[in-house]
């Protein structure tokens, strides 16, 4: 404990673990009370022993972390370093930043990633829309307005993350994502009626990035409400995260549920359900200056594309995540 | 910016389409101002009501009514929820889902009636109606006089409904016991007591009554259980059974049949939202008897006020809830079960002949959870299985139940557990008998199962992660989201 | 009486994106001490420049609105009834964006 700090309840309250040192925090997850080093323990062994469970890394492999400079990816670069070590995986650790191109928005974070690159010794990668596609977000809310543009930004910053794995040449991503987000996803898959989303959410859960929670261009209030409504819920019974996810992962999905077959987009190459890839379709909206391609229905475009369009939006991927369309 | 494409609205392609929509109405100003004040279905009355939630349709009072009760009998006859020979006993809670429920199977049951008075050769039978009042004031703080004048307003709307005549049962909920109803009484309120979680306590309530319901259907000879479960109500059952971990079993309680009860419980409602139903009682003058109980603190009460503001939000959103979680696949039994009344049109046996064939949900050894008679998932057995071998009938019982009743319902103490397994009324001990019957050797790799997916446990909460952050360097970690979005 | 403010999390925006507020808090009239409670309704009232409900709610923080007081979680010092001391540091974390 840092010295000029002093107890609120002197020796009233000890960690629930060592049973020595004074409980700093009542975790929302078990209510436990427990000091800061046991804390940490007892949170690095848990991510260990899902690691472990779960088989999810083999000795050897190389690994990107999605890094966003936010709180969540700078616990998962330090955690899955600090692992990594105590553990001997063998992992070579890589940090991957995607910089969307938003002024006074990226330009902090990625400062923040720099400095995760020294203090963990992790080489980092930065991967920007401008070099991937000739766009900046910026440029691209120019043209388009406020509006859908979440859907650019999702799909790009999907692509990209993917783009720069392949740079790297990792076998893996990492992501941030904790169990609050995915219980959220859950539920705004409910309320959006997307159970084809949520079925995907669940198979490819490791590389799902979500641009809705992070983007200054979002002005969306819902995702407050659900983001709210799961805190109150916490607060009335802290397992009830968890049994969302639960709920989550036991739907009764039909198999028939169409699953969208996974090809190669004709023009970049890169996996695509479709003919051609989200990505590209929108880029050639932007490049053509008819920016509403893609997004939702649309109308007046050559009938190849239109056809493509069509069957896209049709499979609400996660890809796809629309926010700024979506009249919630 | 250039106007490209025809969806383009901008805000300068905007104004020219507004204007020329303009223009017409400056025309035949008479006509079309008229128009817009009039009900969109009859196009002659004057609308008294929003319709459908959302649009902007507005109804006058008879086409709201005949489109309300449209969506009630397209779900009845789609589904054959009440076939001419069935004898159906509505539930009637005196609130408004139920009191349009009942006013709605009393009007189809008045039109059997004429046609059956009308045609020569009688052929079609008139279904039978009784109505079913459960009275919960021995776990409610009713005062009496309170309960005295609501089964008293109860039994004059029954009484006043046209001929033919319905039977009224008033049921006290202690009656789920077989003994006398002083006894009876005590131990309904001691097995209540005995659940410390506030939505625990609700969801215990709520199984009972359905056990009440059955009890009365069973002994009386009906053949369906009228539900007035509305849109609303199972939105927020999709939300909360979802909270609670349910999720396997969400889509049996939410389909318009259940037949996992000896009187298969039917809901003709499924698709009319409470608002409408609401308007409907309010324009039609039906009485509604309400005990008000007082504000929940329940995982329940804050679910449907989270459903309540999404739906101010947007008026489409419950049934948007509803569409979604339609879409999870049902199981075998929600279906009406051995279809061979010849009074069926052939369409309908044969449409609902082919769902029962269908291979969804396999009619499998499926075991229902005692307490809240759901379908059973194998992840859905918890650890406390590991003492199995125990001869103890509440351990076994425990063992029996789904993993939310175990947490919200179950005492954790073994001897408040025993204590409240003693108190339990026949029926539900006698389902964890039937489900102790199964395959032991299956039970057991389910268990191993269990143990295996146990990692799910160690996931974070952002809380945690935070903390984590914080500790290891208050500095370290800038928010790029800092932006609250709002 | 002086308390170090920190903001954090998507907090600090709310008050023109400072983070950090040494500031001095005057006891209630005729209060001896002061606790959480008054604190917050201190701060909603003048620090909090823009979008108050995304700091409160009720007389409460809004949930997912972390709050420590030196360094511990204030679920353990009894929340609104926590009473602070002289030079406490309290700090205000939002968990619900970015991340």
């Amino acid at each position: 404990m840092e010295a000029g700090t002093k107890p609120k309840i002197s020796g009233a309250r000890l960690c629930c673990c060592c049973n020595q040192r004074r409980a700093a925090l009542k975790r929302p997850k078990t209510l436990e009370q427990i000091c800061r080093e046991c804390f940490y323990e007892v949170f690095e062994e848990e991510i260990h022993q899902v690691i472990v469970e779960n088989q999810l890394f083999k000795p050897g492999e190389r690994i990107a972390i999605g890094a966003s400079g936010g709180k969540d990816s700078t616990v998962l670069a330090y955690v899955l370093s600090e692992l990594n070590r105590r553990h001997n995986y063998g992992l070579d650790l890589f940090l991957l930043s995607v910089d969307e191109g938003i002024t006074g928005y990226r330009d902090d974070s990625l400062e923040t990633v720099k400095r995760n690159e020294l203090q963990y010794g992790l080489p980092l990668k930065i991967v920007s829309y401008k070099d991937l596609y000739g766009w900046t977000m910026d440029e691209i809310v120019k043209m388009i307005g406020l509006k859908n543009n979440c859907t650019f930004c999702g799909v790009f910053r999907r692509q990209a993350l993917d783009r720069g794995a392949a740079l790297l040449k990792v076998d893996k991503v990492a992501t941030g994502h904790n169990a609050d987000d995915i219980a959220e996803t859950v539920l705004l898959n409910i309320l959006r009626d997307w159970v084809d989303a949520l079925q995907l959410l669940l198979v490819k859960m490791d590389l799902f990035l979500d641009a809705n929670l992070l983007s200054i261009y979002s002005p969306n209030a819902y995702r407050g409400f659900a983001r709210e409504f799961i805190k109150d819920l916490e607060r009335l019974r802290p397992r009830a995260i968890l049994d969302i996810i639960k709920s989550g992962e036991n739907f009764r999905i039909s198999a028939s549920t169409k699953m969208p077959e996974q090809g190669t987009c004709e023009r970049c190459g890169y996996i695509s359900s479709q003919k051609w890839c989200k990505a590209c379709v929108l880029l050639e909206g932007l490049n053509r200056g008819l920016p509403k391609l893609g997004i939702g229905r649309s109308r007046g475009l050559n009938s190849d594309v239109k056809k493509d369009v069509k069957q896209d939006s049709g499979t609400k991927s996660i890809e796809s995540k629309q926010c700024g369309s979506l009249d919630f | 910016m250039a106007c490209n494409s025809a969806t383009c609205n901008s805000s300068g392609c905007y104004k020219e389409y507004a204007e020329e929509q303009r223009q017409p109405t400056t025309r035949n100003n008479g006509s079309a101002a008229a128009q817009k004040n009039l009900c969109v279905k009859c196009k002659s009355n004057e609308p008294v009501c929003c319709g459908i939630a959302g649009d902007d349709a507005r109804f006058c009072k008879d086409c709201f009514k005949t489109n309300l009760y449209g969506k009630f009998k397209q779900a009845v006859s789609y589904n054959a929820l009440i076939t001419p020979s069935d004898k159906v006993l509505v539930a009637f809670s005196g609130g408004p889902s139920s009191r349009v429920g009942l006013q709605f199977v009393h009007e189809m049951q008045c039109r059997a009636q004429n046609n059956y008075d009308a045609s020569k050769d009688k052929s079609l039978p008139v279904f039978g109606v009784g109505v079913a009042f459960i009275d919960e004031s021995s776990v409610h703080s009713f005062t009496s006089i309170e309960i005295e004048k609501a089964i008293e307003d109860i039994r004059s709307i029954v009484s006043n409904l046209s001929p033919p005549e319905k039977e009224l049962y008033v049921v006290p909920s202690e009656n789920i016991f077989s003994s006398d109803s002083i006894e009876g009484k005590e131990k309904l309120k001691k097995l209540v007591d005995g659940v410390s979680d506030v939505t625990g306590k609700e969801d215990l309530l709520v199984h009972l009554r359905m056990l009440a319901l059955q009890k009365v259907a069973s002994e009386n000879g009906y053949t369906r259980v009228v539900l007035g479960t509305c849109t609303s109500r199972i939105a927020c059952h999709v939300i909360s059974a979802t909270v609670k971990g349910q999720g396997y079993s969400l889509s049996a309680d939410i389909q318009y049949v259940d037949s996992r009860w000896e009187i298969p419980v039917v809901l003709p409602l499924r698709d009319c939202p409470a608002q409408e139903l609401n308007t409907l009682c309010s324009l039609d003058g039906l009485e509604i008897v309400e005990l008000i109980n007082g504000p929940c603190s329940s995982i329940n009460g804050l679910v449907s006020s989270f459903v309540k503001v999404l739906q101010e939000e947007n008026p489409s959103r419950e049934c948007t809830i509803v569409r979604t979680a339609g879409k999870l696949t049902p199981f075998h039994f929600n279906r009406i079960p051995d279809i061979h009344d010849s009074n069926i049109p052939s369409a309908t046996r044969k449409r609902l002949k082919r769902q029962s064939l269908n291979p969804n949900g396999s009619i499998s050894s499926e075991s229902f959870c005692p307490i809240c008679n759901s379908p059973l998932n194998k992840s859905n057995f918890s650890s406390s299985l590991s003492n199995l071998e125990s001869d103890q009938i509440s351990t076994n019982f425990a063992a029996a139940c789904c993993s939310s009743c175990q947490f919200q319902i179950l005492p954790k103490d073994p001897s408040l557990m025993e204590q409240f397994v003693s108190l339990l009324p026949q029926p539900l001990i006698a389902r964890a008998k039937r489900g102790d019957q199964g395959d032991f050797r299956l039970l057991r790799e389910q268990i191993q199962d269990f143990l295996l997916s146990d990692g799910c446990m160690a996931r974070h909460s952002q809380g945690d992660k935070l903390f984590l952050a914080i500790a290891m360097n208050p500095d370290q970690w800038l928010v790029p989201a800092s932006v609250p979005c709002h | 009486m002086q308390l170090t403010l920190e903001f954090g999390g998507g907090l600090e925006l709310l008050c023109q994106s400072v983070k950090i507020h040494n500031v001095n808090v005057d006891l209630p009239k005729g209060a001896e001490k002061l606790t959480m409670k008054d604190l917050l309704s201190w701060v909603s009232t003048n620090l909090i420049k823009e979008r108050p409900e995304m700091f409160m709610k009720g007389e409460s923080v809004r949930p997912g609105v972390l709050v420590l007081v030196n360094d511990c979680d204030w679920e353990l010092s009894g929340q609104l009834d926590t009473t602070l001391e002289e030079k406490d540091v309290v700090v205000f974390i939002s968990t619900l964006h970015g991340g």
